[in-house]
């Protein structure tokens, strides 16, 4: 499983071959990547919303999106547009400058997030030391964000809101980073590849969540509280504060509020598979169905076969995630403010410490099975 | 140390149980996905009213005597009655005849204490307009033949759940000819 | 190396203009959540200037624990007290001001020259690729002592905070027996504290 496919490589050697230096062609090939990224997480937020629709229809046996588009699949691209050409209010007395930084502080991060999420071995942005921690530094920008939106849109809702929000990622980000930290004890890296490579030894029964699944709960009820998703979505309650603090936005700034927040569900998604459910590894270990074939482990049809199943494998766990979190969002009431702060500090807190204390005791009786 | 310990083992029965509860929600919302969509899909479906439906307001001109006993029994007095008294043959000579609909709420008195049962209800419901003045309906408009949803070849017809035969409690694609509780048609 | 020096050279060059920028800014803006917000800004740069120096862990240690922490618990501070005051111009600000200013503006002439003529000591070791575990090694032998230190501060930090939270009023219709001259509330004597 070392080698893979390595685009970037490939890249920069044939454009090296027309005589062009080495860092030049890197710096070539750096858009590819990045503007993929952009845009996968973009579709992935319009097949979010069609799902989110969709499903949210089933539950409630409803039919849902149905003639824009087969199967109205067309629904969220129309919604999108909609959103692009709607007029854009600024309200009266509002701060203009922060109230146009604040959807783009909460965009940003989560969109610079999905630079450590790996679909593959070779197949991600940048594989940096500092990987998952990264993305836990970066979402804590985001609250900045949703403060600044809060305050600038000049509405009692909006600021309620606003601090709602920002109250809620700082507490639950604890938790969250607790899991994370008795994960990266068991696999001694940061580094999001080094984490799945970890867990790819033995198919299914290697993944992390059979280590931790305390933490895998944790962490998913933790994700769940830092995308807002709705059993903690009391930032935009609509019933107390309307919308929280998206109530005074509307067009592009609303749609980027909107697009923010499915993206970082995607994201959240994307992080417990490859933190927990193993990544881009299949169930059964590809090498072993290659042994049991017969075919050469380096036969280039079979990395590319590898690498087609490594990327449909992590999308298909996220959105595995995606359709637990929307029966979630249809099965669970909303909590109170209270109920969400005490469930983060006196529930999820000392769990998640003692999910840490437990996952290092463990690491030191038993090295082989948690990580020597 | 004893009562600290049952504390422990209380609040983890507790969690477990709530654990439990929300397994047992999302396995009811998962059941609920497989289920056919109930919804009725209406401008190009409809649900037939039941025979008691009280709908738009049929009135017929030729039997009123003009006693104005629906403007008596009406909760707002709405029926509007113009009639002048006829001194030849002695009786009330009806002009005209309005229910403004948009104050009407269809509690079906004037129907019910009408002698001469010139009025009735229909079972039309699609009243919206873009002028409220509009539904200020005159007795040309009352006496209009009501539209059924049956008639309606825009429209699949559909029953409710009372009509529907026993044990089917879905009124999609029900065999042909079985629309109307009570009628072959 | 030479796009890569040049990349770099400019990277510092916006870091630095956004640095002092939001800097000055925090300090001159007279809307104190326009100062909390710059401060973000201010520490966000710190962190794009760490990546430049090869200390990635720093640099996001930076972000979670000043812009995610701090920052937000500053701007929460604010929204949470924002009283509507106006302050009434003085009368001689501008030598306040002005006297403030030269004394800035003298120290930082102070300080960039001696970080001119001073010979710096370049380290000509090639960077770490992790830092991590160099970091947490230090943490926990050199440095172990101020390491436990800050943790406990922040102990009794976290306590005192507990405790200032936890404060029991009594109501207003028992309070209103007692004549209080002063305008705090009256606080219910704890049983903790008091015995």
């Amino acid at each position: 499983m070392n080698s893979g496919i390595d685009l970037q490589g490939t890249f920069v050697q044939s454009l090296s071959d027309f005589g062009i230096s080495t860092e030049l062609a890197k710096i070539l090939w750096m858009p590819f990547p990045m503007l993929l990224m952009l845009i996968g997480a973009t579709v992935g937020v319009l097949v979010n919303v069609w799902l989110e629709r969709k499903i949210s229809a089933a539950v409630q046996q409803r039919i849902g999106p149905e003639f824009a588009g087969p199967l109205g699949v067309l629904q969220p691209v129309a919604d999108g547009l909609k959103l692009v050409f709607k007029e854009d209010i600024l309200p009266a007395k509002a701060d203009p400058f922060l109230f146009t930084m604040g959807p783009i502080l909460v965009v940003m991060p989560v969109f610079l997030s999905y630079l450590i999420v790996p679909f593959g071995q070779n197949l991600v942005i940048t594989n940096i030391n500092t990987g998952i921690f990264l993305w836990i530094a970066l979402s804590s920008i985001v609250p900045i964000g949703l403060l600044m939106a809060g305050y600038a849109s000049n509405n009692k809702y909006s600021l309620i809101g606003g601090l709602r929000a920002a109250a809620q990622s700082i507490s639950y980000e604890i938790p969250l980073a607790l899991s994370v930290l008795a994960i990266v004890l068991m696999s001694n890296s940061l580094s999001t590849i080094d984490i799945v490579e970890q867990q790819s030894g033995y198919g299914i029964l290697s993944w992390n969540v059979w280590r931790q699944p305390i933490g895998f709960v944790i962490f998913w009820i933790s994700a769940l509280a830092e995308c807002e998703r709705l059993p903690f979505d009391l930032p935009e309650a609509e019933e107390e504060l309307v919308a929280g603090y998206q109530t005074e936005y509307s067009g592009m700034k609303f749609a980027l509020f909107y697009v923010g927040s499915y993206v970082n569900l995607v994201l959240s998604a994307l992080m417990v598979a490859i933190l927990y459910l193993g990544g881009w590894s299949s169930p059964i270990p590809i090498e072993l169905l290659s042994n049991l074939a017969g075919v050469d482990p380096t036969s280039s049809w079979l990395q590319v076969v590898g690498a087609s199943l490594g990327i449909a494998m992590t999308i298909l766990k996220a959105y595995f995630l995606v359709f637990l979190a929307i029966l979630t969002r249809w099965t669970v009431p909303r909590v109170r403010i209270d109920q969400l702060l005490n469930l983060g500090w006196k529930f999820l807190l000392p769990i998640a410490l003692a999910n840490l204390l437990i996952t290092a005791a463990l690491k030191l009786a038993f090295p082989t099975a948690f990580g020597g | 140390m004893l009562k600290f310990l049952k504390q422990v083992v209380d609040y983890t029965k507790e969690t477990a149980n709530a654990a439990k509860y929300i397994g047992q929600g999302l396995a009811v919302t998962f059941d609920h996905m497989q289920r056919r969509p109930v919804t009725v899909q209406y401008p190009y479906e409809k649900l037939i009213p039941s025979e008691r439906f009280r709908g738009r307001i049929h009135f017929e001109f030729d039997k009123c005597i003009s006693c104005e006993v629906c403007v008596r029994v009406c909760p707002i007095n709405l029926p509007v009655v113009d009639y002048e008294f006829d001194k030849a043959s002695k009786k009330k000579k009806l002009n005209s005849y309005s229910i403004d609909f948009g104050v009407c709420i269809f509690c079906g008195n004037c129907v019910e204490y009408c002698p001469t049962n010139c009025l009735s209800m229909t079972e039309e419901y699609e009243l919206a307009t873009f002028d409220r003045h509009e539904l200020n309906y005159d007795s040309v408009a009352l006496g209009r033949l009501p539209t059924k949803v049956t008639d309606d070849p825009m429209v699949t017809a559909l029953r409710t759940l009372a009509y529907l035969p026993k044990g089917v409690m879905e009124p999609h694609d029900l065999p042909a000819g079985s629309q109307r509780a009570n009628s072959n048609k | 190396m030479q796009i890569a020096e040049g990349v770099q050279l400019v990277t510092f060059a916006i870091l630095s203009i956004l640095l002092v920028g939001a800097a000055l800014g925090v300090v001159l803006f007279a809307n104190i959540v326009y100062s909390a917000f710059l401060l973000g800004g201010v520490f966000i740069s710190m962190a794009g200037i760490y990546i430049l120096l090869n200390a990635d862990f720093v640099s996001a240690a930076q972000i979670l624990v000043y812009v995610g922490a701090v920052n937000v618990l500053i701007l929460f501070a604010i929204m949470l007290v924002n009283k509507r005051e106006d302050f009434k111009p003085l009368k001689n600000g501008w030598i306040r001001q002005g006297s403030t200013a030269v004394v800035c503006g003298g120290l930082f002439a102070l300080l960039s020259a001696v970080s001119i003529v001073t010979p710096w000591s370049i380290s000509t070791v090639s960077p770490l690729a992790s830092s991590v575990v160099p970091i947490a090694k230090h943490f926990f032998t050199d440095f172990l002592l101020p390491f436990e230190l800050a943790s406990i501060l922040l102990l009794m930090s976290m306590v005192g905070a507990i405790i200032l939270a936890r404060r029991d009023f009594l109501p207003d219709n028992l309070g209103a027996t007692s004549t209080q001259d002063s305008l705090t509330l009256p606080e219910r004597p704890r049983e903790l504290a008091g015995k």
